[in-house]
């Protein structure tokens, strides 16, 4: 058990900066979630802590310990691999045993710790198995309990779903969930899958080129999103975006995109009234655009129309894509009872509450 | 290890073919008969020097194309003892087994660093490696003569055992760094992050997965020495350190003056089982051998 901080850390890969000043506290016990596009920085991040990488400036500290220098054996980390990484000549066994026999752990305790840590992954039946006769879900819980066993201060976790079907991945989710609660240790986890980072994370760190843009629990991250990348890339489908002015007239202030205007109703026009007559990013989720129809009450409404594109029907909802008058595309969930065909044009009632205006130039949010 | 038939690779039929394999089909008799016709010249002369190792001289000489009359039990006898089979049989095991251990240690140490670690200087070596393979053993026949004359290593075993690891690395080197490549550099981190130590990962991890490709390397080179005949003709001049390639020379020499030819039939009968054995043995090891060379070498 363990806090983790990471001090204006920098890693260059000669001219790339692959983590750009980092600077994060990961408290004791936390569940952080590292998220962000391919090339962002998550993985290094990890592997820096982990020091399978050498970090270029700055520093990492586990507990009070600085660790820059400290190798990874001795970091009192355990980490879980996208690949796995089992060694495909040992019994499942041997591969959760092989960290505690190099430390040269007494036989006896060995033998109880696999036990307990195959009994708490449901995996007793498999420790005379060979890594080639599991399946991926098999091999996914061998490679966590080869770190459980260990019982490090914390575990890492580098994508260990990626590699499993949709539906093993949402079980395992759940189980990594537990787990955490179980072992009560600091996890890190990377993953470039929102929903995972929204369901397990206590905190979300967001990353894009290299810079922490964002880090929060999960609930606010999706209500307030730093910037334009935050706001797009949590959530699905991602938020919409339009470039638009904040007009005032007549006392009363409206977004104008181009292709509609939209009101803001008083009580969102005092934080907004400030950049009135200023061009914003003005942003929208889909689920804040309902068919006005079956628009829900108590909300912020204000109300547009637009020509409905294509429709996706889901089940338990339907998403819209439409067309503006300026011919942009957006999109909104509405409710599955909504009828509306492609060319239709359809009323919608827009849910003000949660609309967001960013800075057109540094694209990070204003209110 | 058995050689099962439906692990070797079989050749990917044309549709047509592979939808009726009952069916006649005229190019595939043909093929079937030319392959016959191949097995046949391949397999009668093993097959003829095998059943003439037990036919006294006289029946060589009379029936040459004949079966034995009785088993000629006493040829291999002779071959064996008197013709000294048995001491080039041992030479040849005190040669190609160190050497083996030598090369395979070596050169498994040498890929692993060679392809795993980027240093300065690390192409440079593996390209020298290279070179070695360029280099005829011809060319280099005279100059290795003085170089193991002068060290005092002329007939001597660890003089050719030597000479045949120095020979045998460049390829090795080569194969097996092609081989570590292709293990996942995960495996490394994960036994690092384990609290493994650089050996403790070659010898625990990585050198256990590289077996595939030891064992490869390891049956390329034994042919490779056990065949071998020009360098122990060079630097072995001593009829008491002969290996078996020069005992057989030796030996067929030896017919102009003295005429023996049951036991020489014997003992070339003899000196084929270990080859024959390793090819049996490790067919398919052979087979894939030679594809990861190919492929990923």
């Amino acid at each position: 058990m363990s806090s983790v901080t990471f001090e204006h850390v920098y890693k260059r890969f000669g001219d790339v900066v692959a983590v750009n000043d980092l600077s994060i506290e990961v408290e004791d016990k936390e569940f952080l979630v590292f998220v962000g596009p391919s090339g962002c920085g998550k993985t290094t991040s990890l592997r820096l802590l982990a020091g399978l990488e050498e970090i270029s400036d700055g520093q990492i500290l586990i507990g009070d310990r600085i660790v820059n220098d400290v190798p990874p054996k001795d970091r009192d980390i355990a980490m879980v691999f996208q690949s796995y990484a089992l060694y495909p000549h040992m019994s499942v066994y041997d591969n959760m045993a092989f960290g505690l026999k190099l430390r040269k752990t007494p036989k006896s305790q060995i033998d109880e710790r696999v036990k307990v840590a195959a009994g708490l992954l449901g995996i007793e039946q498999l420790l005379d198995r060979k890594p080639k006769q599991l399946s991926g879900g098999q091999r996914q819980r061998v490679a966590v309990g080869r770190a459980i066993v260990r019982e490090p201060a914390v575990f890492l976790f580098d994508e260990p779903l990626s590699n499993l079907d949709a539906k093993l991945r949402v079980e395992t989710r759940a189980n990594i969930s537990k787990l955490h609660k179980r072992l009560a240790t600091t996890f890190i986890y990377v993953t470039h899958d929102q929903v995972e980072a929204m369901t397990m994370a206590s905190r979300i760190a967001v990353m894009k080129d290299g810079i922490l843009q964002q880090i929060d629990s999960p609930q606010d991250l999706y209500d307030n999103p730093a910037n334009v990348f935050v706001g797009g890339f949590i959530g699905s489908p991602s938020m919409n975006f339009f470039d638009a002015t904040l007009v005032e007239s007549d006392g009363k202030l409206e977004i104008n995109t181009g292709g509609f205007r939209l009101e803001v109703p008083a009580e969102k026009a005092k934080e907004w009234r400030a950049f009135a007559g200023k061009p914003v990013i003005f942003g929208i989720r889909p689920e804040d655009i309902h068919a006005k129809q079956f628009a829900p009450p108590n909300i912020l409404e204000s109300d547009m129309d637009a020509k409905v594109d294509v429709t996706e029907l889901m089940g338990n909802e339907i998403f819209l894509y439409l067309m503006s008058k300026d011919n942009k595309q957006f999109i909104a969930r509405v409710d599955p009872r909504v009828r509306v065909s492609n060319d239709d044009k359809i009323d919608l009632a827009v849910n003000m509450a949660n609309a967001h205006i960013f800075d057109p130039k540094t694209e990070t949010s204003l209110a | 290890m058995t050689i099962n038939s439906a692990e070797l690779p079989t050749p990917k039929m044309s549709a047509s073919s592979a939808g009726k394999p009952t069916g006649f089909s005229l190019p595939r008799m043909l093929l079937n008969i030319v392959l016959a016709f191949w097995a046949a010249l391949v397999v009668f002369p093993m097959l003829w020097l095998l059943y003439t190792s037990f036919k006294t001289d006289k029946e060589i000489f009379f029936s040459p194309w004949s079966l034995p009359a009785a088993l000629q039990w006493d040829n291999y006898v002779r071959g064996w003892v008197d013709a000294h089979i048995g001491d080039y049989f041992l030479n040849s095991f005190i040669v190609v087994l160190p050497s083996l251990a030598l090369i395979l240690g070596l050169s498994a140490m040498t890929a692993y660093v060679l392809a795993r670690f980027p240093f300065p200087g690390n192409r440079i070596i593996f390209y020298g490696f290279m070179a070695g393979m360029l280099f005829p053993v011809f060319l280099a026949l005279i100059p290795l003569f003085f170089l193991v004359k002068d060290l005092g290593m002329l007939n001597s075993f660890p003089g050719l055992i030597l000479v045949y690891t120095a020979y045998s690395l460049p390829f090795s080197v080569f194969f097996l760094t092609g081989f570590f490549k292709t293990l996942p550099s995960e495996l490394h981190e994960a036994a690092i992050i384990d609290g493994a130590n650089q050996f403790q990962v070659f010898f625990r991890v990585m050198l256990p997965l590289a077996q595939p490709g030891l064992l490869s390397i390891g049956i390329f080179n034994f042919l490779g020495m056990w065949n071998q005949y020009l360098l122990p003709l060079v630097l072995m001049s001593d009829a008491k350190h002969y290996v078996l390639t020069q005992g057989l020379a030796y030996m067929l020499h030896q017919q102009y003056y003295q005429n023996d030819w049951s036991a020489l039939f014997a003992a070339v009968s003899m000196i084929m089982i270990p080859t024959l054995l390793v090819y049996s043995i490790f067919q398919s090891q052979i087979q894939k051998g030679i594809t990861v060379g190919a492929l990923k070498g």
